[in-house]
């Protein structure tokens, strides 16, 4: 009984996820017909144009779409999870803010050029979790609360360090790059950046799976844990690590993305009652739908595009609070 | 005794004279206010502002300001300058003192102590300073505000501060220069009407932002003879996609001056190679090696004479461009420009 019901929560989930895909390859400012979709997936010839624009831009964009939304919806689940916190995201270690920050640094000090930006977000946010972990390392209780607050404390050192660039920056030209960075956006995705990024995704992506189990027993306390031949300390270090690669590489080339990674989470864990690693999977195709349906309207609204973290918001926030009201 | 009474009468004839030049002198300088007389006038905010005399300290928190004040021929007069006045090259130019002047801020910071202390006659800010205005004006300075967001804003406000110090005359004929070369361009946009150019203009951060319909850069490609192909009822810059720009599919691709990326980097992106600009190497990149002409300044013109140029080649060619530049930089800002160093 129990089993048909997951297995219907999960082929709902996986069933709309297939929709929203097919949905978002269709969409464009492109005009690819249907028919063309269909030539291209069965191997018939269409032209050139139509094919690389398909390729390299719309199917690539679904693609990172996809990955961003399952990633940071699996971080975010996993991170409530192991930290016992119901408001816990990826975002606590530091890992947005540093990689707001080195994109800003990219923005004002380097080139500024979208490489430069990418490559620069990605080792902020991976310096900023390191930097946060070595602050709990330095402490003797290497409890939850304490990495919590080192989190704190290189979130806010950052936030400052932003600031600081934001306050001298040009307001013409760089102010807005870095406020428009930090809303984020799936514009500029094409296949090679979606490429450069897929080892460090995957990696961390693996790494997760392969620790499914022992992330499940660790949202007990840490004691039970290690009662059961936990090495808490190390485990939580290796998910923490794992969880910023995927989100590092994400944020890097679409800017921050607000929200997914709480909302989807909650959502799983909502309609699952449950808290374990399978949750963390649900959740994760929630937030690619999720993901999907904002990046649809984002490109589709107008002619410009609208920065995504302004639709998740506007998406995710509204229907969270329709499940909270139904089943809390 | 006849001598005396001729020689009393020439007396009085001189005196008489002398009255007369004198009377015709006084109602001469009531035409043209003196130095010494007050001079009102009505900034772009609304204001009346009333100076007691033509200003000759003047502080300008504002680029685009500290501008007109090289083009008025004012450097001499200006106290003090906004932030960051070495990441314009102009200043260096045409008036590297500007560069050790002490600095005011900028429109996010501006510092009203710094301002005090320089005790200006005249600060010269953006309307978007407005609470500045108040605070400065309570402590007995005088402030006004200009706005120059388009031409004619423009030339409102080079009428404003020319009044205001006594340089009318230069900001005239900054205007008729202004004038005349719009209609030559206005004319020769008109003699190719039916081949009209679609251009996309391209932001600073990114080639994939673009100019919209309420900004300068609109009005530019517009008056040189070319179409906006971003038809966004904006007036900031907006982020597209590059599906967007392969469907736009323009004619010229038109770089902001001062962008981040190059003329390469768009010619050589694979994603882009089935546009028409890409295919014909229809890309030039403003240059800004002098100012950012895509901004409403003093020499915005030339921005739209570079633009009319290159759509309209045969008829207003580079060479005539390049001539009408070293001119205007001759005569306004009184500095020689080498032709080289102003690219495509």
């Amino acid at each position: 009984m129990k089993a048909k019901k997951e297995l219907y929560q999960y082929t709902t989930a996986a069933i709309l996820l297939i929709i929203a895909f097919v949905l978002s390859i269709s969409v464009g400012r492109y005009h690819i017909s249907l028919g063309d979709i269909i030539r291209i997936v069965t191997g018939q010839r269409v032209d050139d144009l139509t094919k690389m624009v398909f390729f390299h831009l719309r199917l690539s964009r679904t693609i990172m779409v996809v990955l961003a939304g399952m990633g940071l919806s699996i971080s975010g689940s996993i991170y409530q999870n192991i930290f016992k916190n119901p408001l816990a995201t990826p975002d606590i270690m530091g890992v947005s803010s540093g990689a707001n920050l080195g994109a800003a640094i990219a923005i004002i000090f380097l080139s500024g050029s979208i490489y430069a930006i990418s490559i620069s977000a990605f080792l902020g946010g991976l310096i900023a979790v390191f930097t946060a972990i070595a602050l709990t390392n330095m402490s003797r209780d290497r409890g939850i609360s304490t990495i919590v607050l080192a989190g704190i404390i290189i979130g806010s050192i950052t936030q400052g360090a932003i600031m600081l660039l934001k306050f001298f920056a040009d307001p013409e030209r760089q102010l807005a790059a870095i406020e428009f960075w930090s809303m984020g956006t799936f514009a500029g995705v094409t296949s090679d950046k979606l490429i450069s990024i897929l080892p460090f995704f995957a990696l961390g992506l693996i790494i997760l799976f392969l620790l499914r189990w022992q992330i499940n027993l660790l949202s007990l306390s840490d004691e039970e844990g290690r009662s059961l031949g936990l090495n808490v300390k190390r485990v939580r270090l290796l998910v923490i690590i794992a969880a910023t690669l995927v989100v590092a590489s994400i944020v890097s080339i679409t800017g921050l993305i607000s929200f997914v990674g709480l909302i989807a989470a909650h959502m799983g864990r909502i309609i699952r009652k449950k808290n374990d690693f399978s949750t963390a999977i649900f959740s994760g195709i929630l937030g690619a739908i999720i993901l999907i349906i904002a990046d649809c309207l984002a490109r589709s609204i107008s002619s410009s595009e609208i920065p995504i973290s302004i639709l998740t918001t506007f998406i995710g926030a509204p229907y969270l609070a329709y499940l909270m009201s139904r089943y809390r | 005794m006849q001598s005396r009474n001729l020689k009393s009468r020439i007396i009085l004839l001189g005196l008489a004279v002398i009255m007369l030049l004198s009377a015709m002198a006084c109602s001469k300088t009531e035409d043209t206010p003196h130095k010494d007389e007050k001079i009102t006038i009505k900034d772009q905010l609304g204001r009346e502002v009333t100076l007691d005399k033509e200003a000759e300290r003047i502080v300008s928190g504002y680029y685009i300001s500290t501008s007109m004040l090289i083009a008025l021929g004012l450097k001499d007069r200006v106290v003090g300058v906004e932030a960051n006045a070495n990441t314009r090259p102009i200043y260096a130019m045409a008036a590297a003192e500007f560069l050790d002047l002490p600095n005011v801020g900028t429109a996010k910071d501006f510092n009203l102590e710094g301002t005090l202390a320089l005790e200006p006659d005249l600060v010269i800010v953006p309307v978007r300073l407005k609470d500045t205005i108040s605070t400065l004006e309570d402590m007995g300075i005088k402030v006004i505000a200009i706005d120059p967001e388009d031409m004619d804003l423009l030339k409102e406000s080079l009428q404003i501060i020319g009044k205001a110090t006594g340089t009318e005359d230069r900001a005239e004929k900054l205007i008729s220069y202004y004038d005349e070369k719009t209609q030559k361009i206005k004319e020769i946009a008109k003699n190719n009407e039916e081949s009209k150019k679609r251009i996309y203009f391209g932001g600073n951060s990114d080639f994939l932002s673009t100019a919209t319909k309420r900004m300068y850069q609109n009005y530019m490609i517009e008056t040189a003879g070319g179409e906006n192909v971003a038809d966004i009822d904006d007036n900031y810059w907006a982020i597209i996609s590059y599906e967007q720009l392969i469907s736009y599919n323009p004619d010229m691709i038109v770089i902001a001056p001062g962008a981040k990326y190059s003329k390469e980097d768009i010619l050589e992106d694979y994603k882009l190679s089935g546009i028409d600009a890409i295919k014909n190497k229809q890309v030039y990149a403003m240059p800004s090696n002098i100012e950012l002409w895509d901004s409403p300044i003093p020499s915005s013109i030339l921005g739209t004479m570079w633009l009319n140029s290159i759509l309209h080649e045969d008829e207003y060619s580079y060479e005539e461009f390049l001539d009408d530049l070293v001119e205007f930089y001759q005569e306004f800002y009184e500095i020689s420009i080498e032709k080289e160093k102003i690219s495509k």
